[in-house]
């Protein structure tokens, strides 16, 4: 495939990935926003897709989409919160720190990417993305880090089952 | 007896003309290729387009369709109907109801749209394509047949082979919950409410047993790629006996039939649309947005099929004969054999679903997550475990394999010990002879 034709892929994940982000922030309705980041999160994994990590596209889609927020759906449907019960009106003065913060991530970035200037794109084997690469890597170099994630994300669930039932 | 030979002469027909069929599907797979190479293009760009429209939209779509004219016909047949029969084909071939499908579709298409007023207007039209889309886009990863040499080029009958397949099958059944959750949300109505919270708690329960069970078969096959898995089901183990899945990893084809049997979301598993509680998710689309949900449930029935027939019923290996094929026939011929194998093991996969429908009687909402988290997700882990085991003790799979005879007999064992006795089927025989009777009637 040319750099042509990965050009207009690009454009055709990034362009939609951009908007749907947006829509996570302007939607009004708590549904719609987390639809949004759902669509977001399809499009990124086609960026990733091109990225040649392919295993990394997959399980953002698994892991995000198709775990994390269906439950934050779950819990925003079930809810159904009005403004007022979110509290939205009292935040205005946050929202202009917001606007603040994020006017300073944009700045931040822009300019170390100025900085760093164009770089060579760097070629890659052909196993880099594949699950066998990925998984030999993350058990031997990281093995230490893949194992204190584990018994993080344990604690997580022992906690969640603490909080959940009032009689073990 | 006509009768009986008749259905074997209908079988072998059908065989023969699915071996035809996908004969033509590698020959256009091949033009696909060359014109693709013609372009300046790698050649699987074009087999793989070619695949989509011959794999995806014309058999998987084909199946789907007549899959809503065979459950009724096979409902009927358990409860001793006849059936749908009423549309006569030129006032006199009812040709198997098979023309309730076109009345069908024309019946949905043609019908007013009416909508709840107070729905959330993008999202309930969203709604029924994001349960379809996920579901239809899933037989992507399939390998329908080998990769064989047609016309000068290397084609296979597969849409895509990532190499992250199964993880493929995982993401985008995860999505599928999208679909039913908003249908419910969206039209803002209770029932349909109801309906969407039971669907979405059911299918996020059973997705964790459902990527569990399949850990087992990623172990022994050291691949998460299904046409690898394919590839690897062909190769013999136990003296003649090649090391498909359903010997390797019973417990795990229990487990993994069983859980994505829940996905699906049909009896007995149907708890979000019970008719004669909540109706369900799907109650305020009318017209073809029903018909888009009522079509997804059939493509996740033959997407069932097909991913437990890839997994473990040996993929596209025809297993009988398949040496003498091997060496007897034309590469091109034999891949589309394999191909016609591989349909065969599916059809037959959503004939058992069909069959389970009117065998079991629906669970309780409690029974149902009780199932899943008590007894699936263990029996899924130690699954895990022992196969780990068995592929550390001996990477050539045989031990696993000893050890898959021992609990299929396990199985067996336990089903029977919990059997009733024969005396509790008082009934059963009388029942029997009536059937019997009224089929010789129909004759």
């Amino acid at each position: 495939m040319g750099a042509s034709a990965e050009t207009v892929l690009f454009w055709i994940f990034a362009v939609p990935l951009i908007a749907s982000a947006a829509g996570v922030v302007a939607a009004r309705n708590p549904v719609h926003a987390a639809m949004s980041l759902v669509s977001a999160f399809f499009w990124l994994a086609g960026i990733y897709v091109l990225l040649t990590a392919h295993l990394l596209a997959f399980v953002q889609v698994i892991v995000y989409a198709g775990a994390i927020m269906v439950l934050f759906l779950f819990v925003v449907m079930l809810l159904s919160l009005t403004d007022a019960e979110l509290g939205l009106e009292k935040l205005s003065a946050l929202k202009w720190v917001g606007v603040v913060g994020a006017a300073g991530m944009l700045v931040l970035v822009v300019s170390a990417l100025a900085q760093s200037g164009p770089r060579a794109m760097r070629a890659v084997g052909a196993d880099f993305g594949t699950v066998r690469a990925v998984g030999r890597i993350l058990f031997t170099q990281y093995l230490l880090p893949f194992e204190a994630t584990s018994v993080l994300l344990l604690v997580a669930i022992v906690g969640a089952v603490v909080v959940a039932k009032e009689k073990i | 007896m006509k009768r009986f030979v008749g259905m074997w002469l209908v079988i072998g027909a059908v065989l023969v003309g699915l071996v035809g069929l996908f004969a033509a599907f590698y020959a256009l797979a091949a033009l696909g290729a060359q014109a693709a190479v013609a372009l300046g293009f790698p050649g699987f760009f074009g087999s793989s387009i070619v695949n989509a429209i011959t794999l995806m939209a014309v058999t998987l779509m084909t199946v789907a369709a007549l899959l809503t004219v065979a459950e009724r016909k096979w409902s009927a047949a358990m409860q001793d109907r006849i059936g749908a029969n009423r549309i006569l084909v030129g006032g006199k071939f009812p040709l198997g109801g098979v023309p309730y499908l076109l009345a069908d579709a024309l019946k949905m298409l043609t019908k007013e749209s009416t909508f709840p007023v107070a729905r959330s207007k993008f999202l309930f039209e969203l709604a029924p394509v994001l349960a379809f889309s996920p579901t239809f886009a899933l037989f992507a990863v399939v390998p329908v047949g080998p990769e064989v040499r047609v016309l000068g080029q290397q084609v296979g009958m597969w849409v895509a082979s990532p190499d992250a397949g199964l993880l493929w099958v995982f993401a985008l059944a995860g999505l599928s919950v999208y679909g039913t959750t908003l249908a419910g949300w969206a039209s803002n109505s209770r029932v349909g409410m109801l309906g969407a919270v039971r669907a979405s708690a059911q299918m996020i329960s059973y997705e964790v047993s459902l990527g569990m069970s399949l850990v087992g078969v990623m172990i022994a096959y050291k691949t998460v790629n299904l046409q690898a898995m394919a590839i690897a089901q062909g190769v013999d183990v136990i003296g003649p006996i090649p090391a498909i899945g359903l010997l390797l990893q019973p417990l795990g084809f229990l487990v993994f039939f069983t859980s994505s049997f829940a996905e699906t979301k049909r009896a007995p598993f149907d708890l979000p649309e019970g008719e004669s509680e909540i109706v369900g998710y799907f109650l305020e689309y009318s017209g073809m947005k029903f018909g888009l949900l009522f079509l997804a449930e059939f493509v996740e029935v033959v997407i069932l099929g097909a991913i437990t027939a890839a997994v473990f019923l040996g993929g596209w290996h025809p297993i009988f004969f398949e040496g003498w094929l091997k060496a007897h026939l034309d590469p091109v011929l034999f891949g589309a054999v394999c191909a016609a194998a591989f349909l065969a093991k599916v059809i037959f996969l959503t004939w058992l679903q069909l069959i389970i429908r009117w065998l079991l009687p629906r669970f309780r909402y409690d029974q149902i997550q009780a199932l899943c988290w008590k007894l699936l997700l263990p029996g899924a882990i130690v699954n895990v475990f022992v196969t780990g085991a068995a592929v550390l003790a001996d990477p050539s799979l045989e031990l696993l394999a000893w050890i898959g005879v021992v609990e299929i007999v396990a199985i067996f064992g336990i089903t029977l010990a919990v059997a009733r006795p024969k005396g509790a089927h008082a009934g059963h025989d009388a029942g029997d002879a009536h059937g019997h009777a009224a089929h010789a009637a129909g004759h």
